[in-house]
């Protein structure tokens, strides 16, 4: 007996968790729903998020969801493609038979999702590829340059980083283009120049900050000296700094980011991260939510949409500013 | 066979895992001169330790024929609503007794699906892996928590010398034995997984053990979770990823019988071991990561090999040289 009274309490317990889960989730896209069903002459607008596990492109949806909310007669709907291409050419097909006006795509992997888009453009709805661009005709396209975003660091490392000095490199998950990109740049941009530095370690820790902290963990005790760290993006940035942040030997160790994350910004004002390029969700939310809405008003054609967001350099010199940014979304409390 | 040959497989049987990770420190201390100092391993310890408390909980479940693929889901989850705990009324206390009922409630759910309705563990875990990971992204909106001040003491403080992630990692690892060698649930754990038909007809009640391993293991999933997060100084709502299997390895390299009913505390433990020098020592000589993750794979299956050759003997009789075991041991 006792028994069964614990089972149906749990079982309670499971149902009342999983309803809380659902209401909360379900309170956000039914308020998309209201908004795009009750307004007649309404565009209806989805966006295909890579995936919203990743942080970057969460915050890239966030910032959508809010941009869209300056628009009386546009609404946006977010599907998730859970950085799974088979996931994502799904959401895309289904938003073409839902009757979407205009389809903002963040493809997971622009070759696979190429066939898909094509489909978009054949349906004759308006399609904006983002973050990353896909090249297919008759689409339009809003991006940020992976190669600049890293180049702006590269141009004040060049005369930043001591002679001979020996450094260590953070990669993005192998074969992802805007890893590789942004390795493209600082080669060209830094090591082709200066070749008097060295590489003590080259290695993948997949954008994330435990794997880059386990990495210079044993970098430091294998290496003693690091001058600077390159990393990718910031989050594997963060790690490196994390490991020696207390370490007096390092303290005047260099480190070199990508994203201009609020974590990034936080350490740049401490002084433990030298600089980041902004990728800035911000302007690449209000950037495509300008495109879209002129397109589909008929100011603008879709093929005339190609523009990549800014990617200014932030180092201790304007990192206030941005502080006030991640200030202003909640995403740094005071 | 004669009586001396089975004593001798025995033994070797019994500390193999013990000979190849003394073998692996040895080989590691020659290849380079920084493995030995104190420095590095104490941080192969620290690097550890998340990985092997959780390792201790897919032992307790492997053993008894279960699995959890949610660990690494619950972890991530107990982790930031900690986190979050401690920036809204900044007690320390709390935000790890709240961790440890989040890891709990998720574990109870798991436990009610596998006891209750009969899903298997496998499907059962790998649904609230989704769901655990989905509420961590749904509470933070997929951003990482920041500003975490004293919360990161118990992910980067110490007693002494000694980095509390060591500590925690040891007072769990006594805990594990204990409940293991000691105690009348643990020696159930092993008839459960040889054969539960059996551990039934013998008195033993397995829907009870089956929820207290659960519950085990979320203790377990929470603590990780805090020095997880601790450790890495953010609240990372998609950190730890994968680390089920983490988990998992190590406690198969250790010796744990993926078919239940086998499995030692020390065995996991030498087996986190291994699998942690084994990653040093490649970043610390400088081996390509392609590289590493192939010796990574090779040595996995060359361990569960060695452990499938060296119990290929046991049949499903494991429930009684389980027994053995531990008649001998109180001997």
């Amino acid at each position: 007996m006792k028994k069964k009274v614990i089972s149906v309490l749990l079982c309670a317990a499971m149902v009342a968790t999983m309803a809380i889960g659902c209401s909360k989730s379900d309170s956000g896209s039914s308020d998309d729903k209201k908004d795009s069903g009750d307004k007649k002459d309404s565009y209806k607008v989805a966006y295909i998020a890579r995936a919203q596990s990743d942080s970057f492109a969460a915050w890239l949806a966030n910032e959508l969801k809010a941009e869209f909310e300056n628009y009386d007669d546009m609404t946006l709907e977010v599907f998730d493609g859970e950085a799974n291409d088979e996931k994502e050419n799904t959401m895309i097909e289904n938003a073409i038979s839902s009757g979407f006006d205009g389809i903002i795509i963040q493809a997971n992997n622009g070759e696979a999702q190429l066939p898909y888009i094509q489909q978009v453009v054949d349906a004759g709805i308006p399609c904006i590829t983002t973050n990353p661009r896909v090249e297919c005709e008759g689409t339009g396209s809003i991006d940020a340059d992976p190669y600049e975003q890293a180049k702006v660091n590269c141009d004040l490392a060049i005369d930043q980083i001591p002679e001979n000095a020996k450094v260590v490199v953070l990669l993005g998950p192998a074969g992802n283009f805007h890893s590789t990109e942004r390795r493209n740049a600082w080669e060209k941009e830094f090591f082709e120049k200066r070749p008097d530095v060295e590489i003590l370690a080259e290695d993948i820790a997949n954008w994330n900050k435990d794997e880059a902290m386990a990495l210079m963990e044993d970098w430091v005790q294998a290496y003693g000296d690091i001058d600077a760290v390159v990393s990718m993006n910031d989050n594997m940035a963060a790690g490196a700094i994390e490991v020696v942040k207390d370490n007096d030997k390092f303290k005047d160790m260099l480190a070199y980011g990508v994203d201009g994350t609020a974590e990034a910004c936080l350490l740049i004002k401490e002084g433990k991260m030298t600089s980041t390029g902004l990728q800035s969700a911000i302007d690449l939310a209000k950037m495509n939510a300008e495109a879209i809405h002129s397109v589909l008003t008929g100011e603008k054609k879709i093929t005339d949409i190609n523009d990549n967001v800014p990617a200014p350099l932030i180092t201790s010199d304007n990192v206030d500013e941005y502080i006030q940014m991640y200030k202003d979304n909640g995403q740094i409390k005071e | 066979m004669s009586k001396g040959k089975f004593k001798n497989s025995k033994f070797v049987e019994k500390y193999s895992i013990f000979i190849v990770l003394l073998a692996m420190f040895i080989l590691c201390a020659v290849m380079n001169e920084n493995f030995l100092s104190v420095n590095n391993l104490t941080n192969v310890a620290r690097q550890l330790s998340v990985g092997t408390i959780i390792a201790y909980g897919e032992m307790l479940l492997v053993i008894a024929g279960l699995i959890d693929l949610s660990v690494g889901s619950v972890l991530a989850l107990s982790g930031v609503l900690s986190i979050a705990c401690y920036q809204s009324t900044g007690s320390l206390v709390l935000a790890l007794v709240l961790a440890v009922v989040i890891g709990v409630l998720c574990n109870l759910v798991n436990a009610v699906l596998v006891t209750h309705f009969d899903v298997p563990a496998f499907i059962a875990t790998l649904a609230m892996q989704t769901m655990a990971r989905g509420a961590a992204l749904l509470y933070t909106k997929g951003q990482n928590l920041l500003q975490l001040k004293d919360f990161t003491i118990f992910g980067q403080g110490s007693v002494g010398p000694i980095p509390m992630p060591i500590i925690f990692m040891v007072v769990i690892t006594i805990i594990t034995w204990y409940i293991m060698n000691h105690t009348r649930y643990g020696r159930s754990l092993y008839a459960i997984g040889g054969n539960e038909g059996a551990a039934i007809a013998s008195g033993i009640n397995v829907k009870k053990n089956k929820y207290i391993t659960y519950i085990i293991n979320g203790v377990f999933a929470g603590i990780a979770g805090v020095l997880f997060m601790s450790r890495v100084n953010a609240g990372l709502p998609n950190g730890a990823v994968g680390y089920e299997m983490e988990g998992l390895t190590a406690t198969i390299v250790g010796g744990t019988s993926f078919s239940g009913g086998v499995g030692t505390t020390m065995g996991t433990l030498a087996g986190a071991f291994i699998i942690g020098f084994l990653n040093n020592i490649m970043n610390l000589t400088g081996v390509d990561s392609y590289v590493q993750q192939i010796v990574k794979g090779a040595i996995i299956a060359f361990a569960v090999v060695l452990d499938i050759r060296s119990k290929n003997k046991k049949t499903r009789k494991v429930i009684l040289v389980a027994d053995d075991t531990k008649k001998e041991e109180a001997k």
